[in-house]
């Protein structure tokens, strides 16, 4: 289940006019969909919005991936809407509503944005607004090493499996219980994971310079700075000036 | 002076260790040699790599006594990055060395931390690929190579930064067979296209000793032989290296034994082949 709701959060390496924009342009456009989507009471104008993202899941080439990500999250989004509805008095349907199409509408954005993000790009653009390149270097390791973690997880569930360790028996707390001789072992593996990595960074001069060289570096393109004046402009209109549709 | 290592008494313990990881080591190692490290696991070897490029002491903590001198560094003084510019490390597992997520980037970051000029940096990645055969892959992420090719990156990856000596510790042991020998032959060319001092680490001997120019085996922190590898597996007592041995050095071993002593020892099945001729025409059981 966890993975399968990742799915729709991981970067898809393909090419698409959504692909090649800056992440600082993607950045922009998610920061206004979220500041729209909080502010504004209209149920049309949010499904408005719904089709702007699948637009963009669209354009961006990634339209399976986002059903999915929206698929996983539907029930949940139903759960926010029943509770909204038991807990609040006045204008029951539509606060419930609104609330729960916020929540489809964070998932769908927040979903295009990962997916046609390389991280990589993301972590310069974050060095790009003044973080430091040690924190920056550590997200890009963080997702680089997502696949080799999930294997070193199933490399020790089957080893320990095969030595009659029952994952799925008993009650919460002793399934949680199960995965106690599955966590020390990953631990470990992974401490000494990381003095071997930390063993290469070294052999490779890593902190040598304080001014270290960047080879490739995010520019933005005009087309990026067309696009993001053109949402600033639009969005902060509408906060503006707060049209009767929204 | 042509020499590239130089050890004097070298010793080695870990903070957390009562034992010697490495005890009186005296080496000098000079510009150009192929040289095979092997040994037992746990014997030093890979201690004895890690002072070339000063991971230790600085990274490892312990206690180093003697006098350890990379390329008229003194070790203990000279922090790993400065060593990391001249000494080319590469490791067992390659996906443990690779961090990043293109190729490309990957023979960048070494660069980059030496805060070399960009149009520099383009130039080596270019010519580092092409040398490497890797040119295909510097869009690719390091994880969706093969363990081969992985390593070759890897090797890349430090071979930009125009090492004087490159260190492999067991650079083989994740490959199939194919992979590691053209690992081997790749490092065999470096070493003799560019004169790069090779220090390798290896429990399968057959891959490397044909090219070795010396031998080093180390057993319990101390060095055992050190020598031409012919010479030292001419020795009638090498009881030590008795599981080490390629097949062609038991045969030749073997052969002596029962009173045929063939001219030279054969460190491969070809040079075994060809001595074997050599000895079969000589004894004009052949023509």
């Amino acid at each position: 289940m966890s993975t399968s709701l990742l799915r729709g959060f991981v970067y898809k390496r393909k090419s698409s006019v959504l692909h090649r924009l800056d992440p600082r342009t993607k950045a922009i456009i998610l920061i206004s969909a979220v500041a729209l989507i909080f502010t504004s009471v209209k149920v049309s104008f949010l499904l408005l919005l719904l089709f702007v993202s699948m637009f963009l899941a669209y354009v961006g080439r990634v339209l399976r991936e986002w059903l999915h990500s929206l698929k996983s999250v539907f029930l949940f989004s139903i759960f926010i809407f029943v509770m909204n509805y038991l807990t609040v008095y006045n204008d029951k349907l539509l606060y419930s509503l609104l609330m729960a199409l916020r929540f489809i509408l964070l998932t769908s954005f927040f979903s295009i944005f990962f997916l046609t993000t390389n991280p990589d790009d993301f972590a310069q653009a974050l060095l790009k607004v003044g973080v430091p390149y040690e924190y920056t270097l550590t997200f890009t390791m963080a997702i680089r090493f997502v696949p080799t973690l999930a294997r070193d997880i199933q490399l020790i569930i089957d080893s320990q499996r095969s030595r009659g360790l029952e994952l799925e028996k008993g009650n919460i707390i002793t399934k949680v219980k199960n995965y106690i001789p599955i966590l020390i072992p990953l631990m470990i593996l992974e401490i000494r994971r990381s003095i071997m990595i930390a063993e290469a960074l070294e052999a490779r001069a890593f902190g040598a310079v304080r001014k270290r060289t960047f080879y490739r570096e995010l520019h933005l393109s005009r087309i990026d700075i067309i696009i993001m004046t053109c949402t600033l402009v639009t969005v902060a209109l509408i906060l503006l000036l707060k049209p009767q549709w929204f | 002076m042509n020499s590239v290592i130089y050890f004097r008494d070298v010793s080695f313990k870990y903070s957390n260790s009562e034992q010697f990881a490495l005890k009186d080591i005296n080496l000098n190692i000079n510009k150009g040699e192929f040289v095979l490290i092997t040994g037992p696991s746990g014997c030093g070897k890979s201690t004895l790599c890690r002072i070339i490029n000063g991971l230790i002491p600085h990274f490892y903590g312990g206690t180093l006594t003697g006098e350890a001198i990379v390329l008229g560094y003194d070790v203990s003084r000279t922090p790993t990055y400065v060593l990391a510019r001249y000494v080319g490390m590469v490791f067992q597992n390659p996906e443990n060395q690779l961090f990043l997520s293109s190729v490309e980037k990957e023979l960048a970051f070494g660069l980059e931390n030496l805060s070399i000029p960009k149009p520099e940096i383009e130039k080596r990645v270019q010519e580092v690929a092409q040398l490497m055969n890797i040119e295909t892959l510097l869009d690719k992420a390091p994880y969706e190579l093969s363990g081969g090719q992985q390593q070759k990156v890897a090797i890349a990856s430090v071979l930009v930064m125009y090492p004087k000596i490159l260190v492999l510790d067991e650079p083989t042991s994740n490959l199939d067979p194919r992979s590691a020998m053209e690992i081997i032959d790749l490092i065999f060319r470096l070493n003799k296209k560019f004169g790069i001092t090779v220090i390798i680490i290896e429990h399968r001997l057959e891959l490397v000793l044909e090219k070795t120019t010396r031998l080093i085996f180390i057993n319990k922190g101390r060095i055992i032989y050190d020598g031409d590898p012919r010479k030292i597996l001419k020795k009638e007592d090498i009881d030590e290296l008795e599981f080490y041995l390629p097949k062609s050095v038991k045969l030749y071993r073997d052969l002596k034994r029962i009173g045929i002593e063939l001219p030279d020892v054969p460190l491969s099945p070809s040079e075994l082949a060809t001595v074997l001729r050599g000895e079969l025409k000589r004894r004009r059981l052949l023509k």
